[in-house]
């Protein structure tokens, strides 16, 4: 069988398991196993084991625990509840204003966590029940929440340009920085589309009453703002080290996980309990991303061996004889269309190393793509019907609000989403002004 | 490594060896906790529709897929561990430690992983079977 057929037989056989339910990373992994043994006869059983080895060597995934630790004590010790009193007295007046508070909350919690996972739990315990008791339509909240906590992964710290630097061989620093500008901007875009929507349809997000606003004194309010003080003093203590070059990668992560620890206690809002819960769940969440990751990396070591990238590449430029900017462009469509089957984190590590070494080819900036790719990342998290977020916002969400409701929320944020993704592509200096200035220097 | 580089006063090796050793400890062993509690994510498009005697029924099949593909590794493992122990395998670094002893605890991580599978299948037979463990 020709090696193309081979590769197209793995994918079609891998997306027919999951239909099935079975658990990604076990569907992942038994088709590369069996393609090994089949491929290579035996000896091919070490193929798997060797992948797992090589997790070994990408040493900066250590920093994965370390942020979703973050992320939780956040969540659990409900350090956020402060963060999210403050938006609310600051922007609950704006039509949609709840709405708006909580896209920035999620912005701040982005700064301190690697992945979304955290972002989801804070909005669906703290800001869904809020925002569902003041009348926000079911339809736009859970869209608001899923966008806005998708901003951890393009925010820094991020596990996902953790990842892409350890495919692309970029450095850490600079991928977060140019991730910072492309963040901020789409959570412009979210809080301005949020606002005009509701601007327009007062009903779908109506402001606080004259009554409750009243109830707010001048002194609460700026004593409020000193909360949102804290994500950004944990942030800069963890960045600011790691982009002089003082503490590395993991160093940085370590810093983070302690100093969210000590803000925690310092508030009073640590206990065994919350201590334990944030624990076991971080072992949990850390664990079901990396046996997806290892189980990837076996099905990537399989493509691999069956020179995938020169097929890629054969594809693209000889057969469709299509030029570097379409290329770029159908490489970001079918992120989308396969993230929709098929989950994130794998798609990251099989399908990147087949794209990266020709999108450098083509003379584009890999510094950019890596934010190019986590933009698509984050719209594939959550285009239905297969999104990770999409399934983490159905097991959170209260049971009134059905499946359909967040499927509907989601689409005009994922436009949104690709609005901001054909920004970045069109001008990339939104991405790479920060790191080439603070680089430069 | 490029990533490493970025460190302007680098920690000591043994360190760092150290830390990839827990590192990949900790994932692996923590595979069957994810397991246990249920975190392992599945594609629920079809799955999360069906019925808890029909999701048994699916799983129970495709369960054996996923056994399948960790006694591979396990095999690997042990292929691996067992060259490691024969010829007292080092890792090519200044420090040179042993690699036994993560091959081991990788071993062992597979085979509760296997364990906790069969626990998986053991408990959709129940289900199936209308009875309650």
């Amino acid at each position: 069988m020709p090696h193309d057929m081979i590769a197209l037989l793995m994918f079609s056989t891998m997306m027919l398991l999951m239909a099935t339910g079975q658990r990604v990373f076990g569907v992942i992994g038994f088709v590369s196993v069996v393609a090994a043994l089949g491929l290579w006869g035996t000896g091919g059983e070490t193929l798997g084991f060797s992948a797992a080895m090589k997790l070994m060597k990408w040493y900066p995934l250590l920093t994965l625990p370390m942020f979703v630790f973050m992320g939780y004590v956040m969540s659990e010790s409900r350090l956020a509840d402060d963060l999210y009193r403050m938006f609310h007295v600051w922007f609950g007046p704006v039509p949609g204003g709840l709405a708006i508070g909580t896209i920035l909350l999620m912005v701040l919690i982005s700064a301190m966590n690697g992945l979304s996972v955290a972002g989801m739990a804070i909005g669906s315990t703290i800001a869904l029940p809020e925002l569902l008791r003041r009348n926000y339509s079911k339809v736009m909240i859970t869209g608001v929440i899923q966008a806005g906590s998708s901003l951890g992964i393009l925010i820094p710290p991020s596990v996902v340009l953790v990842l892409y630097a350890l495919i692309a061989r970029q450095p850490v620093g600079q991928l977060w920085l140019a991730g910072i500008f492309p963040g901020l901007m789409m959570a412009a875009m979210f809080a301005l589309y949020i606002w005009i929507r509701c601007k327009i349809s007062p009903e779908i997000g109506p402001p606080l009453s004259a009554e409750e606003r009243a109830e707010i004194t001048r002194a609460e309010k700026y004593r409020l703002l000193w909360a949102g003080a804290l994500p950004l003093v944990i942030f800069a203590v963890m960045m600011v080290p790691f982009v002089k070059g003082y503490t590395s990668l993991v160093e940085s992560s370590v810093i983070g996980a302690v100093t969210t620890l000590i803000a925690a206690v310092w508030k009073r809002r640590m206990s065994w309990v919350v201590f334990e819960t944030s624990t076991r769940l971080t072992l949990a969440i850390s664990c079901m991303f990396m046996w997806i990751i290892l189980a990837a990396l076996s099905f990537g070591a399989v493509f691999d061996g069956l020179g995938a990238v020169k097929a890629i590449e054969g594809l693209f430029i000889d057969k469709l004889a299509m030029g570097p900017w379409q290329i770029l462009i159908m490489m970001q469509l079918s992120y989308i269309i396969m993230g929709t089957f098929l989950d994130d984190t794998a798609m990251l590590v099989i399908v990147a190393p087949l794209y990266v070494p020709l999108v450098g080819a083509l003379g584009f900036d890999l510094i950019w793509y890596g934010v190019l790719y986590t933009i698509t990342c984050q719209i594939a998290y959550m285009t239905p019907p297969f999104g990770y977020n999409l399934f983490l916002m159905r097991a959170m969400a209260p049971p009134e609000i059905t499946i359909f409701d967040i499927y509907r929320s989601i689409i005009p944020f994922v436009l949104v989403m690709t609005f901001a993704l054909a920004i970045v592509i069109i001008f990339p200096q939104i991405a790479l002004w920060l790191p080439q200035y603070i680089y430069a220097k | 490594m490029v990533l490493d580089q970025q460190a302007a006063g680098q920690p000591s090796l043994w360190t760092l060896e150290m830390a990839q050793f827990f590192m990949v400890a900790y994932y692996i062993l923590g595979g069957p906790y994810a397991m246990q509690m249920g975190h392992h994510v599945r594609m629920d498009l079809i799955y999360a529709s069906l019925t808890d005697r029909r999701k048994a029924w699916w799983d129970a099949f495709t369960v054996l897929a996923l056994i399948f593909y960790l006694a591979v590794m396990l095999w690997g493992a042990i292929d691996s561990t067992t060259y490691s122990l024969t010829y007292f395998e080092r890792s090519p670094t200044a420090w040179r430690p042993y690699l036994w002893p993560i091959k081991l605890v990788m071993c062992v991580g597979f085979t509760l992983m296997i364990l906790q599978s069969l626990s998986a299948f053991f408990r959709d037979i129940a289900v199936i079977r209308g009875e309650t463990i």
